[in-house]
């Protein structure tokens, strides 16, 4: 995750980021949201959650993968990140699709046939 | 709710098989569009001349207080003098505002066409005929009834519990969920994405290409004639006489 340190220099209060490296990060991020969302979706189904045990899973899940991702970034999140908010609620629902796509196919060749 | 008992040839024949064709069209559609061609635009020379030039201008209004002021005005003298200034020497035509008057635009539009929207709806008919009639899965989670009409695609069963999923709707569970894998199995920037871009050729595209370098040229030379130098270093000396205490 953390390729580019993306903070260039520090004048006074002013800070300036690098705009390739930022947007480098939050690729790399959505690759991590996209595995992360397949992975958790896989377990659920395996699992057999059903109704709301399963999305309590993804959001369980999502907090977890942001968790992990600021725990990589250590203190300094803000050489990485604008803001940290945004990599809890990006891609959000683009990422559920995802997951329910894998919980269904998981849940039905494991329990429904 | 009776929990029904579906046959397993149908997950062999049906259920896996949606799976795999989706993930493969998509796949396909990403190489026959490389093939094509249609998802690199070639850029004149003089549009990327044009952007980079406004780049430039950006950069310069954005950083210049780290300039001397004699350093800024002769960047901003390159810009916006009035005999030699870039943007006043340039004489851009505005591009035809119109789509259809230009014929590699229709070309574009064409290509995009065929390999974007022409599968959706071959594969789709394919999938509601071929796989018509079956109940292949079941969500698992409670829907209510109004999901009926959306998940059991051509089953008219009244008594049937919505979570329940028909073939085709199944098909059409896999086109949006699979769209971040997508990304991942193929990269950024991927043509297996049919959504996005169906909503490019709708909006986005048209509009990128009839930027009118004119008016951004006459916008860009306004706010850098309003710029105000204030270099930033100019106190330099004494604040690290400062520093070093």
């Amino acid at each position: 995750m953390t390729k580019v340190a993306n903070k260039s220099g520090k004048s006074g209060d002013m800070t300036a980021y690098s705009e390739v490296a930022l947007r480098n990060n939050a690729a790399i991020v959505e690759y991590c949201r996209t595995a992360m969302a397949a992975l958790s979706g896989c377990t659920a189904g395996v699992l057999g959650l059903s109704g709301l045990y399963g999305f309590g899973f993804y959001v369980l899940a999502v907090i977890g993968l942001w968790i992990l991702l600021l725990m990589r970034a250590g203190s300094k999140w803000n050489r990485y990140f604008l803001n940290r908010k945004s990599l809890l609620t990006n891609n959000f629902i683009g990422g559920l699709c995802t997951y329910v796509l894998f919980w269904t196919f998981f849940y039905t060749m494991v329990h429904v046939y | 709710m009776a929990e029904l008992l579906l046959d397993a040839n149908i997950r062999g024949w049906v259920f896996l098989p949606i799976v795999v064709i989706t993930f493969l069209v998509g796949v396909l559609r990403h190489y026959v569009s490389l093939l094509i061609g249609g998802s690199q635009k070639k850029a004149n020379i003089e549009q990327v001349q044009d952007s980079q030039a406004l780049l430039r201008a950006r950069l310069l209004r954005e950083n210049g207080k780290y300039l001397t002021r004699s350093a800024f005005q002769m960047r901003r003298y390159y810009f916006n003098d009035e005999e030699v200034g870039y943007f006043l020497t340039q004489k851009r035509t505005a591009p035809a505002s119109n789509p259809m008057t230009d014929p590699s635009m229709m070309m574009d539009m064409l290509k995009g066409n065929l390999t974007n929207v022409l599968p959706m709806i071959v594969i789709g008919g394919w999938i509601n005929w071929m796989f018509s009639g079956f109940v292949t899965t079941k969500v698992p989670f409670p829907l209510t009834l109004r999901f009926k009409p959306m998940l059991q695609r051509g089953i008219e069963l009244v008594s049937l519990d919505p979570a329940w999923v028909s073939s085709a709707s199944w098909y059409f569970l896999n086109v949006f969920g699979l769209r971040s894998i997508y990304a991942l199995v193929l990269g950024e920037n991927n043509a297996a994405d049919q959504s996005r871009q169906f909503q490019d050729q709708m909006s986005g595209a048209a509009v990128q290409m009839s930027v009118d370098p004119k008016a951004a040229f006459k916008a860009e030379w306004e706010a850098l004639e309003l710029y105000q130098h204030q270099s930033v270093l100019s106190n330099i000396e004494s604040e690290m006489d400062v520093l070093e205490g």
